[in-house]
């Protein structure tokens, strides 16, 4: 039996903004509650009508797998851990005195991290899946770079060891490690 | 699910269906249900089931809300309050 149009016009939203899979299984259970009304009695045009009443509003399902998507989870996680992680670094630099970086390092050190920080906030804050899921992966990228860069740079620049400067590298490691492991939910349709 | 709700709450809650998808995920992320896909009548069907940490949660929430429930029953009746479990 085709799809009535008002159904797939539905579906059609919500595929604009959601993975095929959740989609599909979105579809299914939409299919399944019009045949519930065609079952009891009701013409297929209002048996239609009703199911994507049932339904629901289309933007409150995509809100709703926007604030269960798991870039946005691991975006506010990052930003909660980030004031800490940055304070070690700060801690880490200033008692090492390592602060000579040259400015336009620093100003590019500032812009990304500015940049990071904006990402990881977008998906945060975001209601809309696709956009939370985008601007959070990009952020998970820019924490790992970020972070790799710091360990790299500070190894590089032979800055002594200090168990404050452990410390920052410990957690940006720490942070590298849980980026990457939260990319691939991240990234998957 | 959300029929059952309907039916066994005498259509007092009545949740637009479509909101189920999303607190299924968030369970699912939680370690609470597994879901698996099945093929029922050609078109491919998610089910879920509950997780062993999913049964024991729903078995503490449920206790949780009985001796919520009770203690409010006996604060609004001035009843004997019961002990909890």
């Amino acid at each position: 039996m085709p799809e009535p149009r008002l159904i797939s016009s539905y579906l059609d939203v919500l595929a604009a903004q959601l993975p095929a899979s959740i989609v599909e299984e979105l579809g299914d259970g939409l299919a399944e509650t019009h045949r519930s009304y065609l079952r009891q009695g009701l013409a297929p045009d209002l048996a239609a009508r009703s199911a994507v009443a049932e339904f629901g509003d289309p933007e409150l399902i995509v809100a709703g797998f926007a604030r269960v998507n798991p870039a946005r989870r691991a975006a506010r996680r990052l930003l909660g851990v980030g004031p800490a992680v940055g304070a070690c670094w700060v801690a880490a630099l200033v008692t090492s005195r390592a602060w000579a970086v040259p400015l336009p390092a620093r100003m590019l050190a500032g812009l990304v991290l500015a940049a990071v920080i904006a990402l990881l906030a977008t998906s945060a804050l975001g209601t809309r899946y696709r956009l939370a899921a985008r601007t959070g992966a990009m952020g998970l990228f820019g924490i790992i770079a970020l972070d790799a860069s710091l360990i790299t740079g500070v190894a590089l620049a032979g800055v002594p060891l200090t168990w404050v400067l452990g410390l920052a590298m410990a957690a940006s490691a720490a942070r590298i490690c849980y980026a990457a492991r939260a990319l691939r939910p991240a990234l998957a349709r | 699910m959300i029929e059952a709700l309907r039916q066994s709450t005498g259509g007092r809650l009545d949740l637009p269906t479509g909101t189920i998808y999303p607190a299924l995920r968030r369970l699912e992320q939680a370690g609470l249900i597994t879901g698996s896909w099945s093929v029922v009548g050609g078109r491919r069907r998610r089910e879920y089931r509950l997780t062993p940490a999913g049964d024991r949660a729903l078995s503490g929430r449920r206790a949780d809300w009985r001796d919520f429930s009770a203690m409010v029953t006996a604060a609004l009746e001035g009843g004997p309050c019961p002990n909890p479990a």
